[in-house]
């Protein structure tokens, strides 16, 4: 029994630190999806970006991946924002956002994915840096670096952006744009401003969350594809447009994910993940911090 | 400072259909008009105009703010709303997912509004103490006669010169029509406003009007330059009271 309970404590401190690192992927998509309304499946693919580029400055600079990522966060702002217009001009403002926006979105994921391959071949990349390989050792606890870096930088970066969304007039103008945009020109506010400037922000949370992926394990371009099902999973099990509800589900969604592999083997892992999320909406349809 | 709104021979449609003819009015600084109909006859769209979500198929309209005078047609609703006029929409329209606190702070978007929000948001506070009570309450989740004052309130946090009010008396109970036309007036005369308000409820309207225009068909139709004389004017008798 002493053994299991090892095994357990570490299983959930694992999930803990899993949990964080979802939390910076899902970061984009909880502003993108959750407070825009707008379906950007392409996010994992701006994520891989993100990995690629800090592998490939760390490789030929020798730059720490996420100081790579800071220094990335104006270039995918602008990014987003400009991906922001091209989807308002050719199918929001013509109000065929639903299916022929996320076929944009869905084609963005593929060029993505295709321009990287074609770039940097299909191989699996990593970088290097000092934190990757030693382990903090607290008793019987396991803290690899390699996963506790990303967790406190994905905690720093949620808290920036709940920061900015609760403490400021732009934050809460994006909080308030998909729920009535006249009432927020009656604000003197332009709502295609305030979505540009909130999609430029996911997207910019995608460098970070991409560097932190690399960090996490090794990288090929088609990676992001696993994350897909699982970020919108956490954004709505967490409450469309809610940081730390955001942050609580991926947590509890890295420790669900980690005891089950831990204990029934890694194929069930997505299996009771998913199921956890039925459950919940079951009984919270709006979920756990909607509001 | 004055503060005036001016409209000269506006006309407006949607599509083929025309819902303003020739219409002239104008609010004086300092005064509450009061623009009076019935359903369907134009106020509303008026008031778009005013706010550059209706745009005019022909005529002016001129706002003097603090004395400056600005040409309103052709401006975005927001540049229009950052010049200092701010439009109590029908219907309220509150973010019904924003507390009350997130929904005033919001009216204080536009720079000018920034620097008064502590004196503004306790005067909401102090003339709706409701609100104050309720701050931390999602505004969905308010009653109407609460959202009504809720949607005063963030327009007063704009910090405006002019107001405009659509149709604050619909969906409410009798009582609080009532205890909206007084709030009305009370945020008026504290912040010396210019005040444009749409209303069908004529009784409530002239209780704190100056004068009025009715209008009927997208015309006026008549211009009362008293409550007086709203009063005794023949037509109001037939449309209001049917006498």
């Amino acid at each position: 029994m002493d053994i299991s309970l090892d095994l357990l404590i570490n299983a959930i401190i694992a999930g803990l630190l899993l949990g964080g690192f979802y939390a910076a992927v899902t970061a984009g998509i909880s502003i993108s999806f959750g407070m825009l309304d707008i379906v950007n499946i392409a996010h994992p693919g701006f994520v891989i970006l993100g990995s690629y580029l800090a592998y490939y400055l760390n490789i030929h600079l020798g730059i720490d991946p996420i100081i790579v990522s800071i220094l990335m966060l104006p270039f995918f702002y602008a990014l987003g924002a400009l991906i922001y217009q091209v989807y308002h001009l050719s199918f929001e403002k013509r109000g065929q956002d639903a299916l022929r926006g996320l076929a944009f979105f869905f084609g963005l994921l593929f060029v993505t994915e295709v321009a990287l391959i074609l770039v940097f071949g299909v191989d699996y990349r990593y970088v290097e840096a000092a934190y990757i390989g030693p382990s903090l050792h607290v008793g019987f606890v396991d803290l690899p670096l390699r996963m506790l870096v990303p967790c406190i930088a994905a905690l720093a970066l949620f808290a920036a952006i709940q920061l900015f969304i609760t403490r400021t007039f732009t934050g809460r103008a994006i909080m308030a744009v998909s729920q009535d945009q006249l009432a927020l020109q009656l604000m003197a506010a332009d709502p295609i401003k305030i979505k540009r400037i909130a999609f430029g922000l996911s997207i910019a949370t995608a460098a970070v969350a991409g560097a932190l992926l690399i960090i996490i394990q090794p990288v090929e371009p088609s990676v992001g594809r696993e994350y897909i099902g699982r970020v919108f999973a956490i954004c709505v099990l967490g409450g469309l447009g809610s940081m730390p509800g955001t942050l609580i589900a991926a947590i509890l969604l890295g420790i669900v994910e980690s005891l089950t592999a831990t204990f029934y083997g890694p194929s069930w892992a997505p299996a009771v993940a998913f199921g956890f999320l039925l459950l919940t909406l079951a009984f919270r349809p709006a979920g756990l911090l909607g509001r | 400072m004055a503060s005036s709104i001016t409209i000269e021979n506006v006309n407006a449609a949607y599509g083929a259909v025309r819902v303003i003819e020739d219409v002239s009015l104008t609010v004086k600084a300092g005064e509450t008009v009061a623009l009076l109909g019935t359903n369907g006859n134009g106020k509303s769209t008026l008031i778009k105009c005013i706010m550059g979500i209706v745009r005019p198929s022909a005529g002016r309209i001129i706002a003097e703010i603090d004395g400056v005078k600005h040409d309103l047609v052709g401006r975005t609703t927001q540049e229009i709303v950052d010049l200092g006029i701010a439009l109590v929409p029908e219907g309220r329209r509150l973010f019904p997912k924003l507390t009350v606190e997130e929904n005033l702070l919001l009216g204080a978007f536009r720079p000018t509004a920034r620097a008064q929000i502590k004196t503004n948001m306790d005067f909401c506070f102090e003339a709706f103490p409701r609100l104050a009570e309720r701050r931390h309450q999602l505004a969905g989740s308010m009653s109407g006669g609460e959202q009504q004052m809720v949607a005063l309130a963030r327009a007063l946090m704009l910090a405006p010169r002019i107001l405009l009010v659509d149709e604050p008396s619909v969906g409410l109970a009798p009582l609080l029509v009532a205890r909206t036309i007084d709030a009305i007036k009370q945020l008026k005369d504290h912040y010396n406003l210019t005040v444009l308000m749409a209303e069908q409820n004529f009784t409530q309207a002239i209780r704190i009007a100056d004068r009025g225009y009715v209008i009927v068909h997208g015309k006026i139709a008549f211009e009362g330059g008293s409550a007086d004389e709203l009063n005794n004017n023949d037509l109001i008798r037939q449309f209001y009271l049917g006498m």
